[in-house]
């Protein structure tokens, strides 16, 4: 069973979007959900925030999402941190590109309701196929 | 370009030397535009236009498409939501009647099924109706693929701006950042939505991914 009181950071340049997807998560049960807009203040948050779990865009200003990506495992503190991408970048060097720097699952926009809710169990579930 | 050529001939106005004078002025016209780089400038901003043309095709497609799930998901909910609405109200009315003069035993019980039938049928409706919501919000991710596509189209309208601007503030040279920009952007993994479709380079669709990232072994 997934926890659902896991904290999650939703991590978007378009505000439409962050709270598309934190409905979703809504309707998924999640309900501990934080928003930031760009790569920078999604760090700021992400360090001591105590946060299980990232969905993130690419394409932001500031520090974009693979940045952000790269960031989060090269920081001892965030190393481990799931992290689904969440983008309309579709070209296959861009998910080779988010795979080599350590992404967690990879959703091409627009996307559905249920691959959100696919590639959410199917992390946690190997995570915690892992941790067994 | 010198004005000699439009003074008005003084001598006779004969159709050969029209047909000269006007070969002349063509020569000056493409010489000078030649001379101020605009020729260049005119091109690239054309070059500029075709690009546009799709991203405003893609804008154009994805709000009808926007628009036609959220009025398909409005058709879908509003029945529903009108027999939720209209068996309340016949119930209740039943009720009121009932308590305005409650001695038929048998029509009692039918009221208690039939309520009881109503208030099973509730939560069930409400969750088709809750469904269409989410296709309702799920429908509005075109303003973050659109907006995309907008910023984009912004940077080219700038350019095509920049680039005619030059032509007035310089009147020999090109503009080379605008080149340089375009260069960077081609190699660039922040291209956002693809326009058009059928870039052998991008996937199509969310299974295309999943076969992609399984094919390297993540």
């Amino acid at each position: 069973m997934i926890d659902k009181s896991i904290k999650i950071l939703v991590v978007d340049d378009f505000p439409t979007m962050r709270r598309i997807v934190r409905n979703l998560l809504k309707e998924l049960e999640f309900l501990n959900v934080d928003e930031a807009e760009d790569g920078a203040a999604g760090i700021e948050k992400l360090r001591g925030g105590n946060f299980g779990f990232v969905v993130s865009d690419w394409n932001m200003p500031n520090m974009d999402g693979l940045t952000m990506l790269q960031t989060i495992r090269a920081d001892p503190e965030l190393a481990k941190l799931p992290v689904l991408m969440v983008t309309a970048e579709a070209k296959k060097e861009n998910i080779i590109a988010a795979a080599q720097a350590g992404a967690n699952g990879y959703v091409v926009k627009p996307f559905t309701a249920a691959t959100l809710e696919e590639k959410i169990t199917k992390i946690f579930e190997k995570l915690q196929k892992e941790a067994a | 370009m010198t004005h000699a050529a439009l003074e008005p001939a003084e001598h006779g106005n004969t159709a050969e030397e029209l047909l000269g004078r006007i070969g002349q002025l063509t020569r000056q016209l493409r010489e000078g535009l030649r001379e101020l780089g605009l020729d260049k400038q005119v091109a690239k901003a054309a070059q500029a236009i075709p690009d546009a043309r799709d991203r405003l095709g893609y804008i154009a497609s994805m709000t009808e498409r926007a628009a036609h799930r959220a009025l398909n998901a409005i058709d879908l909910a509003q029945p529903l939501q009108e027999d939720l609405a209209s068996n309340a109200k016949g119930l209740s009315r039943r009720w009121d009647e009932w308590f305005a003069n409650p001695v038929e035993l048998d029509h009692a019980r039918q009221l208690v099924m039939d309520t009881r039938g109503y208030l099973q049928d509730v939560p069930q409706k409400a969750g088709a109706i809750n469904t269409q919501l989410i296709e309702i919000l799920m429908a509005q991710d075109f303003q973050d693929l659109t907006g995309q596509v907008i910023k984009k189209m912004m940077e080219v309208v700038n350019d095509v701006e920049t680039q005619l601007l030059q032509v007035l503030i310089d009147n020999s040279h090109l503009d080379k950042h605008a080149e340089k920009r375009h260069e960077a952007e081609a190699s660039s993994l922040q291209n956002g939505p693809q326009v058009v479709p059928g870039n052998p380079e991008a996937v199509t669709g969310q299974a295309q991914v999943d076969d992609l990232l399984e094919s390297l072994g993540f």
